[in-house]
């Protein structure tokens, strides 16, 4: 059986899609009740859930889900809105065709028989998509976003000082989209509180992150029966089973992991063990006795007061560790005693062969180490001392039912990866000219073909210098680094793109400059460094005319000095006379509320007029329009100057004639996540688009491996 | 070979509240919970149809447990009740009920769902402050000198379960049986943490409840041939007891993954058997009077043990083990190798027991910190049914000793609140509102609902026809019985409030709970004492009230929330 793909049944689906999610997002959305095939039920306003919950089977719908929860691994945020662009491009773009306004169209593709012709079309439209997303959007984010960007940080970015009201707007703008609604305000001053918590100071931020991303799971503790505005933060680590033995005790205390049973085997298995009389049966027995007893008092000896064990250890070994005043806690999953050996450094004991050793290795100190009763349920609490910047804490998650706790726990793992993500530089593959920096109006790159080969001709020019003295294998590694260039660089699609796009230019010869370009600039990290500097100087200097509505030193000094520092180090730049990757500088924000799908709107829009080839000013405003979908569901429910229309015209007045935007929301939004999920969603619609036909077969993998196999015997 | 097969998808049903199924299911819900509510609730009776266990029960754990919800949403409902009362033991119903009324009172107010949300949690934080304040007019701080309220919130959750069936006499027996039993738990020293003791309910089906009775330590039960042998001696006090958690039956311990060879002739169960009796010599050496072991003892060595006047009593089981370490100050022995003579315990006495036909050994401990709950009752379900009751009378009498206050029971709690609520909104919305973008008019139609749910949680309490009232000073919950005449005056025909606080001679003026009325502020009813301590007062469990009170309005908000709901068929 096969059907015809086309944009017409891809948008059914995403329109049913999308008129689920649109319920659910913003502040307003609305939760939704997912029960498993166990019987559970769960709670979320997770657009990856609730995506995932619906199993779904149209092909095509499978396939934009499974793009959506890509994006969400990646990010942490955005699957609904990934849901609500993609159906509104598709829309636009059905209705481009509907309206037959196919004559933008090359010749080649005209002349086609329908189906076919259809194919070439949207085949060529998604080329078109693909080169678009590589060029111009990055284009349009470096030069005429990046003005608008706020940041996270403090103004000076040299010392990466987190602004903590900023960071504060920062969460709670999350948790609103993702949680209900009478526990985000709490939720994000949980979060915000644990992150400083966790903070041995405040540059080490970006490891905390990693880690507590990285052991989620180990990190919290979840109650039921409890309203959640009982959760709380307890520092040290929680461990979800009891002691095996308790015996309290004061003070720093020493512990030890142990992986095997300290009790010795009778026999090791795959081994035969010859008994010929009985006395060497008890011999053996009480030699093992005695073994045990002599570790156990050996371990007392050493002042060790907790034995944290993997397995369950016999229950001899459990009366000695009694009688020498030694905690067991058994059966700790590998995760836990990864987490506790990259927290502390302790790595588990190897049982010695004798017990003299006058200091025993891999022990470590704990503050304390107490039962912990929760609601009947009885834990472990160690109060690990950490060696690295992160300060163990737990998050004791309290909620009516299971489920909600679930979708509490989704929100803060997603928050911590979204944190995590903010506070990394993304690099654009969009290359500017370092002196070409200050000048926001410079002609734009590849407008078209002639000046792009003049531009081509000019980058390999300009590289050949540093080129030189680059080792060959040095680039390739500097090109596997930058992952995002990979995708309009390395894959298939988009070489076949760049070739039909401009059939004039040989494609093989732009992907090689452009790496080259890159690897150069990426040589030259200063250079990126100090472009970063500038957008955030300008950023400064934008602020403090805007009546700061985020806590910013307006220090005009300094804000000043950095500007001044910015131009010195352009000028160095130029001097150098090279190319350098733009980029979303870490931490940079914009407020919530569709600030930033308005204001590619606009550029977009202007990027379009501009624009002199027909089919770029066409996608370009497909896209334009299609970002205002968000913004319009978000002010849905507002009434009179509130409402949709009226912002939306104050906004755009206000862009036209250079004012302060002005935004009424309080919330902020990581600008780099939504530059990566558009990009996500414009990748995701070109893989719909080149696709013509569906074809399903009966016969499942699985089934043919083990034919073959039968036959092989 | 396994099978891969396709998921089948789900199935998404939009705005749940408005669905046809729940319309229908929600309401049965409420009337289940609704008519067992309360000393004169009515019964339940669960049973499978198919001669199955019969459970007869007014209480919601019971309730919850047997019965079988379908729709998600009704899931959400119940899980959140049987995980409030995992927790608190007590007022189940209270949340399921109040739960239930605000989902109905709130789904036809024309406000958006996310107002109706916010709105509801101010509500709550401003009765949650109230109601932890001093100003709280409902709520009474315990004084632990006296056992007068104790006895009086034991009481009254006694009372409250109809199916125990007790009589007058009865409940008043195991309420102070019951108080006993955790004056028992309380340590007589009190260090800078506080362990309350254990109580160990033992079964005494069959026998009368006015039988039932406490024991210090635990009572083992045997038969009586078993007794007769173990009880010839008679020894000086305290005696010496070990406790045993390795097995003693003989069988060879766990010998690794390896594989054994074995000579002819060479007998391993015999070396095992030679290791026990050597433990027995050591046992008889070290002058041990009692052995216990949580598994299997040897006949052998039982033979020995008993040989050298040692009792011994094999397979007390895991359950026991941890009240039977903690009340000998024994520590559980693992080991057939050398004893070290600190894990030995002692008891003070021991001595046999004999209630009804059942025989027991009991341990009398020398500090008591395990006491024994004899608990007669004529059936099974009834004796369930008081297990449960008294379990849960228990645990909030420890749950008031962490938090040393008392909720007035009897629906008078709900009425004082409620009317506290409509004055707050009414005279002072903007300091309820701050500074949200709400009008004080949207806020006093979900107060309004809001109210309409505790004052109709509180008539519940009434089935049998009769009317439901409130006076305006105090905001006491009334019950009008439904055969007083109609033209009598009103101080004539009720008696006292819900509570007991009040009687009906006291100058006030009333009003019918559902009859619109002029908000007034609640006054604060006079302290206990002065009501005269000879008057039984029906009173509630603080922490369980007030956390039921949050879940019920935190669940209510999740519901009326809900815009899909997503079945997986799979």
């Amino acid at each position: 059986m096969s059907a015809t793909a086309s944009v017409k049944v891809a948008l059914q689906v995403a329109e049913v899609l999308e008129s689920i999610v649109s319920n659910c997002l913003g502040p307003e959305g609305r939760l939704v009740l997912c029960t498993k095939p166990t019987g559970e039920v769960l709670l979320c306003r997770d657009g990856g859930r609730l995506l995932e919950a619906l199993h779904l089977e149209h092909p095509v719908a499978r396939m934009v889900v499974s793009c959506a929860s890509r994006h969400l691994k990646k990010t942490g945020d955005g699957a609904k809105t990934f849901i609500i662009y993609l159906c509104h491009l598709l829309r636009g773009l059905d209705s481009i065709i509907e309206k037959g306004k196919d004559s933008w169209l090359p010749e080649y593709v005209q002349t086609q028989e329908r189906h076919w012709k259809n194919c070439c079309l949207w085949k060529f439209v998604s080329q078109i998509l693909l080169t678009f997303q590589a060029q111009t959007l990055d284009y349009v984010v470096d030069q005429c976003l990046s003005k608008h960007f706020l940041s996270i940080f403090k103004s000076s970015p040299k010392e990466k000082a987190l602004c903590r009201r900023s960071l504060k707007s920062l969460l709670e703008a999350y948790f609103c989209g993702r949680v209900a609604k009478n526990n985000h305000k709490f939720l994000s001053q949980l979060m915000y509180d644990y992150l400083f918590k966790c903070m041995v100071y405040e540059s080490g931020v970006e490891e905390v992150l990693e880690f507590v991303d990285d052991c989620f799971v180990e990190l919290n503790v979840g109650v039921v029966g409890l309203p959640v505005s009982d959760s709380r933060i307890i520092a040290g680590l929680v461990l979800q089973r009891d002691f095996s033995v308790y015996c309290p005790v004061d003070g720093d205390i020493r512990i030890v992991i142990v992986t095997e049973t300290i009790q010795p085997l009778f026999s090791v298995s795959a081994s035969e063990c010859v008994l010929n009389t009985e006395e060497q049966f008890q011999a053996s027995q009480s030699w093992i006795m005695e073994r045990t007893k002599a570790i156990m008092n050996y371990l007392h000896s050493q002042d060790v007061k907790v034995l944290l064990s993997s397995v369950k250890q016999p229950d001899l070994v459990i009366y000695y560790a009694k009688l020498n005043g030694i905690s067991v806690v058994e059966c700790l999953s590998s995760e836990e005693i990864s987490f506790i050996q990259r927290a502390t450094g302790l790595f588990p004991l190897v049982l010695p062969q004798t017990c003299s050793q006058p200091e025993i290795p891999n022990t470590t100190l704990v503050t304390s180490c107490k039962p912990l009763i929760l609601k009947s349920k009885r834990y472990v609490h160690l109060g690990l001392i950490s060696t690295c910047l992160f300060i163990p804490h737990c998050i004791v998650l309290c909620g009516p039912v299971q489920g909600v706790i679930e979708q509490h726990r989704d929100a803060l793992h997603g928050a911590f990866k979204m944190l995590r993500h903010l506070f990394k530089d993304l690099v654009l593959s969009y290359l500017t000219q370092a002196n070409n920096q200050n000048d926001t109006s410079s002609p734009l790159l590849y407008k078209d073909s002639k000046e792009r080969d003049e531009l081509q001709d000019n980058g390999t020019d300009s590289i050949q210098r540093p080129y030189s003295h680059i080792p060959k294998k040095n680039t390739d590694k500097l090109a596997t680094v930058q992952t995002h260039l990979m995708v309009d660089s390395d894959s298939e699609i988009a070489s076949i793109a760049l070739g039909t796009y401009i059939p004039c230019s040989t494609p093989q010869n732009t992907y090689q400059t452009n790496s080259i370009l890159t690897c150069s600039s990426q040589m030259k990290t200063e250079v990126i460094d100090d472009r970063a500097l500038l957008i955030e100087s300008k950023f400064t200097a934008d602020s403090a005319t805007e009546n700061n509505r985020i806590e910013m030193s307006s220090e005009s000094v300094q804000a000043t000095k950095s500007v001044s520092k910015g131009k010195a180090s352009s000028v160095s730049s130029k001097s150098v006379e090279s190319y350098c990757a733009a980029s979303i500088s870490a931490g940079c924000v914009l407020p919530v509320g569709g600030n930033f799908e308005i204001l590619l709107h606009y550029y977009l829009r202007n990027y379009a007029k501009k624009c002199q080839k027909s089919e770029e000013t066409i996608v370009s405003m497909i896209i334009a329009n299609a970002l205002l979908s968000i913004p319009k569901i978000l002010y849905k429910s507002r009434k009179g100057n509130e409402s949709f229309p009226q912002m939306y015209i104050r906004t755009i007045h206000a862009l036209q004639t250079h004012q302060p935007v002005v935004s009424t929301q309080r919330g902020l939004e990581s600008v780099s996540g939504k530059y990566q999920l558009l990009t996500s969603v414009l990748q995701c619609l070109a893989k719909i688009l080149t696709i013509d036909l569906i074809i399903s077969i009966k016969r499942q993998p699985q089934k043919v491996y083990d034919q073959d196999s039968e036959d092989e015997l | 070979m396994f099978q891969l097969e396709a998921k089948k998808p789900s199935v998404c049903e939009s705005e749940p509240l408005a669905n046809e199924g729940l319309r229908a299911t929600l309401p049965v819900f409420r009337g289940i919970v609704t008519s067992s509510y309360g000393p004169t609730g009515r019964l339940k009776q669960l049973h499978n149809g198919v001669g199955g266990h019969v459970c007869t029960t007014s209480q919601s754990t019971a309730l919850l447990r047997g019965l079988l919800v379908t729709h998600p949403v009704l899931k959400i409902l119940t899980t959140s009740i049987s995980n409030h009362v995992a927790c608190f033991s007590d007022c189940g119903l209270f949340v399921a009920i109040l739960c239930c009324n605000l989902i109905e009172n709130l789904q036809g107010i024309n406000v958006t769902p996310a107002a109706i949300i916010e709105l509801n949690k101010l509500l709550l934080s401003l009765c949650t402050r109230y109601l932890s304040s001093e100003a709280c007019g409902c709520r009474v701080p315990v004084d632990f000198s006296s056992a007068h309220i104790l006895l009086c919130l034991v009481r009254s959750v006694i009372t409250s379960k109809p199916a125990c069936a007790l009589s007058r006499k009865e409940a008043d027996h195991i309420s102070a049986l019951v108080l006993r039993a955790f004056l028992l738990t309380v340590p007589e020293q009190a260090g800078d943490c506080i362990t309350l003791g254990k109580i160990i309910t033992v079964p005494l089906k069959g026998h009368k409840v006015i039988d039932s009775t406490v024991l210090p330590g635990i009572l083992i039960e045997m038969s009586d041939v078993q007794l007769l042998r173990l009880l010839p001696t008679q020894n000086s006090s305290p005696l010496k007891v070990a406790l045993f958690c390795a097995s003693l039956s003989g069988e060879l311990a766990d010998t690794g993954g390896g594989t054994l060879v074995v000579s002819y002739g060479v007998c391993l169960q015999r070396a095992v058997l030679d290791q026990l009796l050597s433990l027995g010599r050591q046992l008889v050496s070290d002058h041990v009077h009692l052995v216990m072991c949580q598994k299997v003892i040897h006949p052998s060595l039982k033979q020995f043990l008993s040989e050298h006047r040692i009792i011994a009593i094999d397979r007390v089981g895991g359950a026991l083990m941890e009240p039977l370490s903690k009340m000998t100050g024994t520590q559980p022995i693992g080991t057939l190798g050398s004893i070290s003579p600190c894990s030995y315990g002692s008891v003070k006495d021991l001595s046999p027991a004999k209630f009804g036909s059942k025989q027991f050994f009991h341990l009398v401990p020398n500090e008591v910190t395990v006491s024994s709950l004899l608990l007669g009752g004529r059936s099974d379900t009834a004796w369930d049914e008081l297990k449960l009751t008294c379990d849960t009378a228990l645990h909030v009498l420890q749950l008031t000793l962490k938090e040393p206050f008392v909720f007035l029971g009897g629906g008078c709690t709900e009425t004082h609140l409620a009317a506290y609520i409509r004055h707050m909104t009414l005279t002072e919305p903007g300091s309820i509102l701050k500074n949200e973008s709400h009008s004080p008019a949207e806020l006093q139609l979900i107060a309004g609902a809001f109210c309409r749910a505790l004052e109709s949680l509180a008539s519940s309490l009434e089935h049998d026809g009769g009317g439901a009232l409130t006076d305006l000073t105090y905001g006491h919950f009334w019950a009008l019985p439904s055969d007083s005449p109609p033209l009598a005056s009103w101080p004539d025909v009720l008696s006292r409030c819900g509570c007991g606080l009040h009687g009906s001679q006291e100058e006030l003026n009333w009003s019918f709970l559902r009859s619109p009325h002029h908000p007034f502020l609640p006054q604060s009813s006079l302290p206990p004492e002065a009501a005269g301590s000879a008057r039984s007062l029906t009173l509630d469990c603080f922490s369980a009230k007030l956390n039921g009170l949050r879940v019920a309005v935190d669940t209510a908000n999740l519901i009326l929330d809900l815009a899909y709901v997503i079945e997986d068929k799979n």
